[in-house]
C-alpha cells in the first residue's frame, strides 16, 4: 500500500494548477485546496489529519474518501459523478464539516459510529444524502438537504445524534427516515416540498420529534411498523397528510399545531396513537380512519404481521424486519382523541352536536361503519373526540 | 466430581431423544450426509452432554435448535443432515455434589459447518464452564493483562479476544471472552486456569463483532497458547497489532469466496424494469432456506449489472441477490432471488459455467 504524507507535495502542486491525487493513504497532515481531481480510492489513517481548505471543489472520479482519522473541511466542495462519497469511520468531535456541499454521490456521507459534527453543509443530488449509523453521536445543525433522490438524512442503528435546525426540501422519496435508531434531538428543523417529511418505521426507534415545522410535503410525519415516538409541539400544516399512522404505530402526538392539510393525521391497521392538547384546523378531514378495526385486530392482527415477516432468510419476505408490537392497551373499536382544539368551525359545530354526534371533520366509523379485508367484513373504529377544548392550546408558544 | 442421579436420569432421557431425532432425522431423505465428533472437558470424553444444531450464529439463534443428540458415553456425537450449513453447540447442565450448578458449554469452534457429501469428522472441542452472563468464570488473581499497540503507540478502543480452542482461526464468535483496552491500551483479562489462545482488533468503526476493513488493526499473540495457572496473573507486555493492507486483503479475497474456478453461474442483475443495478451481490447457498452465510458469493455487479458467480463443484445452488451481506434486511437495500424455479434451486455440472439471465432485484423499504 502506497503510504504518502502529501501535506508538503501539495502545496507544492497549488501553485501548477489543479492537483491530482493519486495516494491511496493519507498518513500525517495533508492540506487540500483548491481544484483537487481524485481518481484513487483515498483513506486518511487513524491518527492522520486531512484538511480541506475553504474555496475548495474535490473532485472524485468514480471513488471514494474514507476517514479514520481527522477531517476538517470549511466552505468546499466535494462533488462527482455517481462517485461512492465520504466515508467517516469512528471519527470524533475533531472531525467537522462546515459549509461543505456534498453532490452527485451514491451516499454522500456516511458516519459510522463516532461523534463528528456537521453544520451548514449542503448535501443535494446525492442517492442518499447523510447516513449515520452504528450508534454515532453526530450532531448535524444547520445543514440542508436538497433533491437527495432516495434520503436526504438517514437515521438508524441505534444512532443517538442531534439533529438540529437543518433544512430538508425536494427530497422525492424521504427527507428524513429513522430507522431503530432514537436520535438524542430531532428538533427545530424545517421540512418543505418533500414526498415524506419523516419517517419513523419499526420497533426501536421511539425518538421525539419536537420543535419542526413541517408544510408543504405528500405526507408530514408517518409513523408505521411498531414505531413509537414522541411528536410534540409541531408546526405541521398545508401537508396532503399531515400525520400518517400505518401498521401498529402508537405514538403520543401532543401539543402540535396541525392545519390545513388534507387529512390531519391518518389512522389505519391497528394503530392506536395518544392524541391529546393538539390544535387542528383548517383541515379537509383533522381525523381519518381506514382500514382501522379492533375487531380485525383481534382476529387477525397478529397474524397478518406473522405473515410479512421474513422468517429466517433475507430473501423469504417482504419486509425489512419484523413487525413486533405489544397488543394495543384497548382494544374497544374507540380511539380516544379527547382533549384537542377542533378549531373554531368545528367548536362552534360541537356546541350544537354534543359528545355523541358525528362530526363532519371526523371521517370514522360514524361515517363508514364497515370495510372489507381479507373476504370478512369488519367494523371501522370511531373517534373519541370529548371532552374538547375550546381554546386553542398553542397559542404562544415560540413560532417557528 | 460425581453427578447426582437426577442429571444421569436426564443425560440418558437426553441421549434417548438424541438417538430417536438422529433416527427420525436418517430417515429423512437427505442421504448419507452429516457430522460426526467429540466433546471434550478437562481434555476427557464427556458423556451425556446436549449437542445442538442451528441454522443461525450467535445473537441471531432465537429459534429452537434444528436438531440435537446427546454425547455417547466416549462423547461422541453424530448427525445425519441435508447439506447446508450448520452452528453447532456443546452443553451441559450438572449439579455438583455440593448443591451447585455448573453449565458446560462451547460453541464448535469450525462453526458454521458445511455440510455437503457424506459424514464429515468435526475436531473435537472442549465445552468450558461458563458463569452466568455465559462468560468463562475467572479464578481470583488469576489471568492476563498486557498492553495493545501499533507501530509502538498504545491502541485504545480495541477488543482482545480469549480463545480456548485454535481451529476457528482465532476468528469469528467462537471466543470465551472479550475485553476493550482502555485509553492507555493497556487490557487486564480474569480467566479460570486453563490454555487460552489471544488475538486482539480494532475496527476504525469501533464495533466488537464483524469483518475487518481495509485499515483495521489486527493480531495474534505470538507465543499463544498461553497457559494460565490458578493464582498467576500473567504479565504479557506489549501486544503489537498490524493494520489490514488492501493489496493482502484483496489478495485472501482472491483465494477464498471470490476466487475464480471453471464452475460457476453468470448473469445480469436488474431491475424491475429491466435496468441494470450496480453493487449487488449474489450468492450461492447449498441449503433451499437461504439461511446464514451463504456458500459462495459473488463480486459486486458493476455498472452493466453482470455478475459471475464462481463455485467450488457443481451441485445444485440456491440462488439470492443483496445489496449487502450480513444482517437483516435494512430499509433503502436491493434484494431478489433467481426465481427460475420456485425454490431458487439451480443445478450445475462440474466444470461448467451456466447462465442464470437475469435476477431481478427491487428495494426493500
Amino acid at each position: 500500500m502506497q503510504r504518502l504524507s502529501l501535506c508538503g507535495l501539495l502545496l507544492i502542486g497549488l501553485m501548477f494548477g489543479p492537483q491530482s491525487v493519486s495516494a491511496q493513504t493519507l498518513t500525517g497532515e495533508t492540506i487540500w485546496q483548491g481544484q483537487v481531481e481524485v481518481r484513487e480510492a483515498v483513506r486518511v489513517e487513524r491518527g492522520a489529519i486531512l484538511r480541506i481548505l475553504p474555496g475548495s471543489v474535490v473532485t472524485f472520479h468514480a471513488v471514494g474518501l474514507e476517514v479514520a482519522g481527522t477531517l476538517e473541511a470549511r466552505d468546499a466542495v466535494l462533488t462527482g459523478l455517481n462517485w461512492p462519497g465520504l466515508v467517516l469511520k469512528g471519527c470524533d468531535e475533531k472531525t467537522a464539516l462546515d459549509g461543505v456541499t456534498v453532490s452527485g454521490a451514491k451516499l454522500g456521507i456516511q458516519v459510522v459510529g463516532g461523534a463528528p459534527r456537521l453544520r451548514n453543509c449542503l448535501l443535494r443530488d446525492n442517492e442518499v444524502g447523510l447516513e449515520l449509523r452504528q450508534k454515532s453521536d453526530a450532531q448535524v445543525q444547520d445543514c440542508r438537504f436538497v433533491q437527495n433522490a432516495k434520503v436526504g438524512l438517514f437515521i438508524k442503528d441505534g444512532t443517538t445524534a442531534a439533529v438540529n435546525g437543518n433544512r430538508f426540501e425536494k427530497n422525492d422519496r424521504y427527507a428524513v427516515y429513522i430507522y431503530r435508531a432514537s436520535p438524542a434531538q430531532f428538533s427545530e428543523n424545517e421540512l418543505t416540498a418533500n414526498g415524506t417529511a419523516v419517517i419513523v418505521a419499526y420497533a426501536g426507534s421511539d425518538p421525539q420529534l419536537r420543535g419542526n415545522r413541517i408544510y408543504g410535503n405528500r405526507t408530514g410525519i408517518r409513523v408505521e411498523r411498531a414505531a413509537r415516538p414522541s411528536i410534540i409541539d409541531n408546526d405541521i400544516h398545508d401537508n396532503e397528510t399531515g400525520i400518517d399512522l400505518d401498521r401498529r404505530a402508537d405514538p403520543l402526538i401532543e401539543a402540535n399545531r396541525l392545519d390545513h392539510n388534507k387529512r390531519g393525521v391518518a389512522i389505519a391497521y391497528s394503530s392506536y396513537p395518544q392524541l391529546h392538547g393538539n390544535d387542528f384546523s383548517g383541515n379537509d378531514v383533522a381525523v381519518y380512519l381506514e382500514y382501522q378495526s379492533a375487531q380485525w385486530e383481534k382476529q387477525r392482527g397478529q397474524q397478518a404481521r406473522d405473515a410479512e415477516t421474513p422468517t429466517r432468510s433475507a430473501f423469504a419476505g417482504q419486509n425489512a424486519a419484523p413487525v413486533s408490537a405489544p397488543a394495543p392497551v384497548r382494544l374497544d373499536g374507540r380511539i380516544d382523541a379527547s382533549g384537542n382544539f377542533w378549531g373554531g368551525a368545528a367548536t362552534a359545530e360541537l356546541a350544537t352536536l354534543g359528545a355523541d354526534g358525528n362530526p363532519t371533520f371526523i371521517d370514522d366509523g360514524r361515517d363508514r361503519p364497515t370495510f372489507d379485508e381479507g373476504g370478512a367484513t369488519w367494523p371501522l373504529d370511531i373517534v373519541i373526540y370529548a371532552p374538547w377544548s375550546s381554546t386553542p392550546q398553542t397559542v404562544g408558544r415560540k413560532q417557528l | 466430581m460425581k453427578l447426582r442421579m437426577f442429571d444421569i436420569k436426564l443425560s440418558l432421557l437426553a441421549t434417548l431423544c438424541g438417538g430417536v431425532l438422529t433416527f427420525l432425522l436418517a430417515g429423512c431423505p437427505a442421504g448419507h450426509s452429516g457430522i460426526s465428533g467429540t466433546l471434550l472437558f478437562d481434555n476427557r470424553p464427556l458423556a451425556g452432554a446436549s449437542v445442538e444444531i442451528y441454522l443461525r450464529a450467535g445473537k441471531d439463534r432465537s429459534t429452537l435448535p434444528f436438531a440435537t443428540a446427546a454425547t455417547d458415553d466416549q462423547g461422541r456425537y453424530r448427525f445425519e443432515l441435508p447439506a447446508g450449513q450448520y452452528y453447532i453447540i456443546g452443553k451441559l447442565r450438572q449439579t455438583l455434589d455440593d448443591g451447585r450448578i455448573r453449565m458446560l458449554m462451547a460453541e464448535c469452534p469450525t462453526n458454521p459447518v458445511e455440510v455437503s457429501v457424506g459424514i464429515q469428522v468435526l475436531p473435537p472441542f472442549s465445552l468450558r464452564e461458563m458463569g452466568r452472563d455465559g462468560a468463562l468464570v475467572p479464578l481470583p488473581g488469576t489471568g492476563v493483562e498486557g498492553r495493545l499497540t501499533s507501530g509502538g503507540a498504545a491502541v485504545a478502543g480495541a477488543y482482545v479476544y480469549v480463545y480456548t480452542e485454535a481451529a476457528s482461526g482465532l476468528m469469528g464468535p467462537s471466543y470465551g471472552e472479550a475485553v476493550k483496552t482502555l485509553a492507555d491500551g493497556r487490557f487486564r483479562i480474569e480467566l479460570p486456569a486453563g490454555r487460552f489462545y489471544l488475538a486482539a482488533r480494532k475496527r476504525d468503526a469501533g464495533g466488537r463483532m464483524g469483518g475487518l476493513a481495509v485499515g483495521d488493526l489486527n493480531g495474534t499473540w505470538a507465543d499463544n497458547p498461553i497457559n494460565v495457572t490458578a493464582g498467576q496473573m500473567i504479565v504479557l507486555g506489549d501486544f503489537p497489532l498490524q493494520a489490514v493492507d488492501a493489496a493482502v486483503r484483496a489478495e485472501k479475497l482472491a483465494s477464498g469466496t471470490f476466487e475464480a474456478t471453471g464452475t460457476g453461474f453468470f448473469g445480469r442483475v436488474v431491475n424491475q424494469d429491466q435496468r441494470p443495478i450496480a453493487g449487488i451481490y449474489v450468492f450461492a447457498y447449498l441449503d433451499s432456506r437461504m439461511v446464514g452465510k451463504p456458500t459462495y458469493i459473488s463480486a459486486p455487479t458493476v455498472d452493466d449489472g453482470r455478475f459471475k458467480l464462481f463455485l467450488g463443484s457443481g451441485g445444485t445452488y440456491y440462488i439470492g441477490a443483496r445489496s449487502t451481506f450480513g444482517g437483516p434486511l435494512e430499509p433503502g437495500e436491493w434484494v431478489g432471488t433467481w426465481d427460475g424455479q420456485a425454490d431458487h434451486g439451480v443445478a450445475i455440472v462440474d466444470g461448467s459455467s451456466q447462465s442464470l439471465g437475469d435476477i431481478i432485484v427491487r428495494e426493500v423499504w
